[in-house]
């Protein structure tokens, strides 16, 4: 029978409530590693060494040559509630250290034997040591300035959580992302890590975020990622993403800093995904690496026991700016597809930022031939006038290769464009403006077309009729699956209307599942796509200069809808290295 | 197969000729012309397959034969000859000398075999044509015909026969342009004949105004003949659509319009009228024509001409180079422009052309949004 005496209420001792305090921030090792390593940062480390044995089960010690303690304040610091890092409650609107609750170091102390060795000047320091929560022992130490924390036998007096620690190896691996995710949140700072005696990182301090990336995974990776650096508002997106066109090949990368500190957010994540729509396929993710910046007052840090999420006041307005600067970054140049690898020497802290190319109408190719049917007596300049170079943009001497790619020279690399993937990002791009607009420039035809369709085709067009009329296909008499098409527009001088619509409606009837795009969306990518000039399709020098001034307008033009790459440029270096000219 | 040419005489065959080689094939023979000798000369040859063109000039036979001769390096040895006679004679099926003063050539020919035959096409039943009516209507419809390859029979040019009169008709499904002449010598049955316009200008380029012509149909070609020169082309088969029925017949208002002007007014506004459709307002008015275009991310414009038109006010868009270039066709100072509501065909006619032919252009509008 159960004893109801027992069942009064009672404060719990200070110990046991350390202890249940400690179930929350102290998982595993790697959290200790975390809270730790973030008390160093916020001590102002330049450098950090951690050292871990057993997957963090043994020992983990974490130094850093920051500010140090001194005594009194080391003593209190192993107390709960007891931190440096804010006086008020109204303090911790806006805190910029990464701690501030004073939660960390007892919670670590109550379940493991803690030592903390600090000093704020070299040679006298304290050494403090608590096990299971009570303090044992404060004496003097010689060390240099910093602290020391020392971490045994984590879990020692809690054998039900011990016994839920996992092996060596699977705890390790833990740790090795917290450490990878807080030397991205903080390239400047030199951390050396060490796992049972081998060295396991060394990471010198970066100037720059992909400095950090090139030492972390190689220059190669840092090299195919795209700055991003973008303002709009009181939000500032900075950092690294994947280019659409290595996305996918490698195992996908994530971090995620809201002022500095690595949180988790999926609504974030989406942001910057959802700018690579149209660019790549449906289904894989890109690597992002992207530090958000936005005034303290507008971002609430605590609500989350390891600080692992924040929460926006204006998380629309944050999700917006992310998606635009992301967006922004991949219409550069830099963000189309490498051949080899461009060695490119390290990016100054402040991101280099692409041109950004205006968005203008296409300017579509002009009649190609010479008329068949020119004499003497009639003039022969042209009757419309060539459209004034707006932009101004230079064209290089293209070359048409197989009828499928133009071949051009750049400054830094041999350029190659897919015809039809540059098209169709043109056109795609246009019909997105027109179908914003609803205004379609539409011609009128002599001869209607008469289309018969299939009962799958026919359901697609009622689904997207009213798109259809926006981009200027003018359609009456829908008698039974016949369509009765009166104007079409002309994207361009090749335009197979009849062709096209087609092609579309075959298309849209044959993909039931969608793609994640909406329905406008898939239904311009799908009518670029069909309206677009073939692989194949010989164009005129004319036509080839109007599709690389009308590329280099669109947002995107690195990347086609299906998201294959526009653009392949293989850089002078590698050229001379294939060559061996290196 | 031995000859002598006069220089000039060479170059003159090979001039007419030389058009009709395709510049890019995959048959090697067709790079080269046929050279066979007559009566009178040698007959050159040439032809994509598509269309073929022959032309006798005289020559001095001494052997008889026929060989196939490169054309393109034919015709630059015969632009660079000195001014003397050109000797050419062959030894076996291949190999040519060309000799003229001190030059002597040696080129590899291809046996005669090896060209194609020419169409089948009897003259004996054959329309006897004026080339210069021929010429008058090729330079005022072909130019309206499609490039494009979805329709192929647009692609042609539709030449209607009749007893009284004959027509062509040209049309990209967009615009369309339609002439008639009276037939003086009333000869032959109706019938309507879908000509490829590359045909057409080969016809209209080498046969002389004042020639009569002898028009011939095989079975899926056509002949045209004149004493030395003839053109056989390739038909394009199929029902051509019946324009008839899309030519308006109620159009209501109309304006009369000074070419020039408009011309000028038109190439103004195409200035900053879009490149893809070249769309332009035009928004008639008593004794009025505005023009006005205004294309998004570049800018607007403005213009004005005095007409001749009393209609109620209305407004239209058409493609400028469209209208453009019907307009270089007008053979008149005055055009007439007929129309009937914003989305319906409008017409342009010349205005006071005193001549036996009629004339008329069809163009379609584009949709204007307000």
């Amino acid at each position: 029978m159960v004893n109801t005496e027992l069942r009064t209420v009672a404060i719990l001792p200070p110990a046991v409530a350390d202890q249940i305090a400690a179930g929350e921030v102290v998982e595993r090792p790697a959290s200790v590693v975390k809270e730790l390593v973030e008390n160093a940062f916020d001590a102002g480390a330049t450098g950090v060494d951690v050292t871990i044995t057993e997957g963090g089960r043994a020992t983990i010690r974490v130094s850093d040559d920051g500010i140090g303690m001194a005594r009194a304040d080391a003593t209190l610091a192993v107390e709960r509630h007891a931190t440096s890092k804010i006086r008020l409650a109204s303090d911790l609107v806006g805190v910029a250290s990464f701690g501030f609750r004073g939660e960390a170091l007892p919670a670590i102390g109550s379940v493991s034997r803690l030592e903390i060795e600090t000093a704020t000047v070299d040679g006298s320091g304290t050494r403090v040591r608590v096990a299971g929560g009570t303090l044992e022992s404060v004496a003097d130490a010689a060390r240099r300035r910093g602290t020391t924390v020392t971490v045994d036998a984590l879990f020692y007096n809690t054998p039900a959580r011990q016994k839920f620690l996992r092996g060596t190896r699977s705890e390790w691996r833990v740790i090795a992302d917290v450490i990878t995710a807080m030397a991205l949140a903080r390239p400047d700072v030199r951390i050396t890590v060490s796992h049972d005696g081998r060295e396991a990182f060394a990471l010198p301090p970066a100037a720059s975020l992909r400095e950090r990336v090139a030492a972390l995974w190689g220059v190669d990776t840092a090299d195919a990622l795209v700055a991003v650096d973008d303002v709009s508002g009181p939000v500032r997106v900075c950092g690294l993403v994947q280019r659409p066109a290595d996305v996918g090949l490698s195992s996908r990368r994530v971090l995620l800093t809201v002022n500095g500190r690595a949180i988790r957010d999926t609504g974030i994540v989406r942001a910057a995904e959802a700018a690579y729509r149209s660019t790549i396929p449906a289904g894989i993710r890109p690597s992002l690496f992207l530090a958000v910046t936005l005034p303290a007052g507008d971002v609430d840090v605590n609500v989350h026991p390891a600080k692992a999420e924040v929460r926006f006041r204006d998380r629309w307005n944050t999700e917006r700016a992310v998606e635009r600067a992301v967006r922004r970054s991949l219409g550069t140049e830099e963000s189309a597809a490498a051949f080899g690898f461009a060695h490119r020497t390290f990016m100054p802290p402040t991101f280099e930022s692409g041109a950004t190319m205006d968005v203008a109408a296409l300017s579509s190719a002009p009649i190609p031939e010479t008329p068949l049917f020119e004499t003497d007596e009639r003039d022969s300049e042209p009757d419309v006038a060539a459209p004034p170079a707006a932009a101004e943009i230079q064209v290089p001497p293209l070359m048409q290769l197989r009828n499928t790619w133009l071949l051009f020279e750049r400054d830094d690399a041999l350029v190659l464009i897919d015809q039809h993937s540059a098209h169709e990002r043109i056109l795609y791009e246009q019909f997105m403006r027109t179908l914003d607009r609803g205004e379609a420039p539409s011609q009128r035809l002599l001869f209607p077309m008469t289309l018969h369709l299939a009962p799958a085709e026919a359901e697609a067009f009622e689904d997207n009729r009213e798109l259809f009329v926006r981009l200027g296909f003018e359609v009456e008499g829908f008698g039974g699956h016949t369509l009765l098409v009166n104007s079409v527009p002309m994207p361009h001088p090749r335009f197979d209307a009849e062709r096209c619509l087609r092609d579309t409606l075959a298309t849209l009837s044959g993909d039931r599942f969608g793609s994640g795009l909406a329905k406008h969306e898939r239904l311009a990518a799908t009518v670029a796509c069909k309206a677009a000039v073939k692989a194949g399709d010989s164009l005129a020098p004319a036509e080839m200069r109007a599709l690389y001034i009308a590329l280099a307008r669109t947002t995107l033009p690195a990347h086609d809808v299906h998201g294959r790459s526009t653009i392949v440029q293989v850089s002078w270096d590698e050229l001379e290295r294939r060559f061996g000219r290196r | 197969m031995r000859f002598t040419i006069s220089r000039e005489k060479l170059q003159e065959g090979l001039a007419a000729v030389a058009s009709a080689v395709p510049s890019k094939t995959t048959l090697p023979v067709l790079a080269n012309l046929l050279v066979q000798t007559t009566e009178k000369g040698i007959r050159i040859s040439g032809t994509d397959l598509d269309i073929a063109v022959s032309t006798e000039v005289i020559a001095d036979v001494e052997a008889a034969g026929a060989i196939t001769i490169p054309a393109r390096k034919l015709s630059e040895i015969a632009r660079e000859l000195p001014p003397a006679p050109v000797k050419i004679s062959a030894a076996g099926d291949q190999r040519i000398t060309l000799e003229c003063g001190r030059s002597k050539f040696k080129l590899l020919g291809l046996p005669k075999s090896e060209f194609p035959s020419f169409p089948a096409v009897k003259f004996e039943k054959a329309l006897r044509i004026p080339s210069g009516d021929l010429q008058k209507l090729i330079s005022h419809t072909a130019f309206a015909a499609s490039t494009e390859e979805s329709r192929p029979i647009l692609n042609g040019v539709l030449w209607e026969l009749r007893p009284e009169h004959m027509r062509m008709v040209a049309t990209n499904g967009h615009r369309l342009a339609k002439m008639d002449v009276p037939v003086k010598t009333a000869s032959g049955p109706s019938s309507d004949l879908i000509i490829p316009p590359k045909a057409l200008e080969q016809i209209r380029r080498l046969f002389p105004a004042e020639e009569e012509l002898e028009v011939a149909q095989g079975e899926n070609h056509l002949g045209f003949r004149s004493p030395f020169t003839a053109v056989y082309t390739r038909l394009i088969e199929g029902p051509y659509p019946s324009y008839d029925q899309v030519i308006p017949r109620d159009n209501d208002k109309y304006a009369i319009i000074d070419k020039v002007a408009l011309t000028g007014a038109l190439k103004r506004m195409s200035v900053v009228a879009s490149d893809q459709t070249h769309r332009i307002r035009l928004s008639f008015n008593s004794g009025m024509l505005k023009f006005s275009v205004s294309t998004p991310d570049l800018g607007e414009a403005q213009d004005e001409l005095p007409v001749r038109y009393n209609g109620d006010p209305l407004d239209i868009g058409f493609n400028a180079a469209y209208l453009l270039e019907i307009l270089r066709y007008l053979p008149t100072e005055e055009i007439r422009l007929t129309f009937k509501a914003p989305e319906r065909a409008a017409t342009i006619e010349p205005e006071g052309w005193s001549d036996s032919a009629k004339y008329l252009c069809l163009l379609m509008p584009l949709r204007l949004v307000d």
